[in-house]
């Protein structure tokens, strides 16, 4: 039967040092596999993998701006010098600027959107021709619940990941005949140092906000483990059917207004 | 998957396709296993192909009466029910403009008020007992127009509404999940499209084939288990990218 295992595939996953991108990293190396770490932060993106080996997982560390197209390029390089192959891309790698249009700079939304978007594109041309050779692979974005409803002071994070959703499905539509899946995430709020950083952007407390963020049919937000869960799942041969789709983990904040 | 060892799964149109598919995936997970399909004889056959079955019930979803003795009677065989994969259903293929009265009342009692029937008959025990799954098949027909399948796209449409209500007024004991499966490779597939339309399919399918039954009893598998505690109230497509694009106007 096909189970979520990650025996032997090699995984590379942007934004791996924290949050959600690290929960993953864990969880795929304790599914058999080979995990490429890539994160702008250097010292939490090398302990990261230091952890994951420790436990009896294999890992490396990679440097990247994922927004630089010279950088994606050396992480690109280096996964195939180490491992001759990639067989699961994670796009996780993600920032939010809680502000409505009237407050955001055009620097903030350039950063939002080339950090959330644009290094989905620079990094996926780099994979896809690696995953076509091999005979297929599986790509994972990370979307959001925002992807695919509007938030209050969420103009550009709502923005950019509406684009991850449909440059998911277009992704998926050009590459599904090379047996390259491509589907997206939409967790609701996670428990990660990113929900605490929108606290601290709206100047609001972190309990209150995370309070409020619990307000939802399951009464709680999510952990990075269980939307690692999921992504696991997208990632494994168990989801070898399902491409072009927005994965829904947010506990029923999608379902309607209670 | 996490969790499904031991669960107890009741699986309505079980005994051929995807319920059969489905049925066997959660046994080689380690769960208990009853089906219920309305054909006596796929009941039969489906014992021998799943002798590790807790058994069968044959009955009519479309008629409460029945659904509730056969509910009571898989509480008998397994001692309650964790997990309900609310499956049964049919399909007529014909023009809109020639869907008899008969045609369109048949697809509805079993395609949205027997998916009712089960449901509700399996929330009342599951919010007793205090937990519970509820997975729904609805189908790509209910999120995109398909010609020859009115009634039929109707009701999947209503079974992922009635998804998302039931998830809302349910939560958080129980979690309520529509399927959302585009072409899979079944008897009734092959009893409604001939090879050149089953080609057809494949070529304009981005995965370039159909499912097999296998795969979307994954699905059902992974929505029940552990890993999908976070998961309530939404459609999960799976359905080779067949609805990423907009078909109609490609």
């Amino acid at each position: 039967m096909a189970g979520c295992t990650l025996d032997g595939k090699v995984a590379v996953i942007t934004g791996a040092a924290s949050g959600i991108g690290r929960a993953t990293a864990s969880l795929f190396a304790d599914e058999g596999a080979v995990v490429v770490i890539v994160d702008r932060n250097e010292e939490a993106g090398a302990a990261a993998a230091r952890e994951i080996v420790q436990q009896g997982g294999r890992s490396i560390f990679e440097p990247a701006d994922v927004t630089k197209a010279d950088d994606c390029r050396r992480v690109v390089d280096r996964a195939l010098r180490e491992f001759q192959r990639i067989d699961v891309l994670f796009n996780n790698a993600g920032v939010i600027r809680r502000a409505s249009v009237l407050e955001l700079t055009e620097d903030d939304w350039d950063r939002v959107i080339d950090v959330n978007v644009k290094s989905i594109f620079l990094l996926s041309r780099l994979v896809i021709p690696i995953m076509a050779k091999a005979g297929g692979g599986s790509i994972v974005n990370m979307a959001s619940g925002w992807g695919l409803a509007g938030g209050p002071r969420a103009a550009v994070y709502c923005a950019s990941k509406g684009a991850v959703v449909l440059l998911t499905k277009a992704m998926a539509i050009d590459h599904g005949h090379q047996n390259i899946r491509v589907n997206c995430l939409c967790p609701g709020d996670t428990d990660t140092n990113m929900l605490r950083e929108e606290a601290h952007q709206l100047n609001e407390s972190e309990d209150g906000f995370l309070s409020e963020s619990a307000r939802r049919p399951l009464g709680r937000v999510g952990s990075p483990e269980e939307i690692a869960r999921a992504a696991l799942y997208l990632a494994s041969d168990a989801a070898s059917f399902v491409t072009g789709t927005a994965l829904v983990v947010d506990g029923g904040g999608l379902a309607g207004s209670a | 998957m996490r969790g499904l060892k031991g669960k107890r799964v009741l699986i309505t149109g079980g005994a051929s396709g995807i319920g059969a598919a489905t049925a066997a995936r959660f046994l080689e997970e380690g769960a208990v296993v009853c089906v219920l399909d309305r054909n006596a004889q796929g009941c039969a056959q489906i014992r021998q192909q799943l002798p590790a079955l807790a058994g069968t019930v044959t009955a009519d979803v479309s008629d409460l009466k029945q659904v509730e003795a056969a509910f009571a009677e898989a509480i008998r065989l397994m001692g309650g029910v964790d997990v309900l994969v609310n499956n049964a259903g049919i399909s007529i293929r014909h023009n809109f403009l020639e869907i008899t009265p008969e045609e369109w009342d048949k697809v509805m009692a079993v395609n949205l008020t027997g998916v009712f029937y089960m449901a509700q008959t399996a929330a009342k025990h599951m919010m007793a007992r205090g937990s519970g799954v509820i997975l729904q098949t609805a189908s790509t027909n209910g999120i995109v127009g398909q010609p020859y399948y009115a009634d039929y796209n109707a009701t999947k449409a209503g079974v992922i509404e009635l998804t998302k209500t039931m998830a809302l007024e349910l939560a958080p004991k129980v979690r309520v999940c529509a399927v959302a499966p585009g072409y899979v490779l079944t008897p009734m597939q092959r009893a409604e499209y001939s090879d050149e339309m089953l080609e057809a399919v494949n070529r304009k399918v981005p995965l370039h084939r159909h499912a097999q039954p296998e795969e979307i009893a994954a699905l059902f598998a992974f929505l029940a288990s552990d890993d999908a505690a976070y998961m309530t109230g939404h459609v999960y497509t799976i359905d080779g990218a067949e609805t990423a694009g907009g078909l109609a106007s490609r």
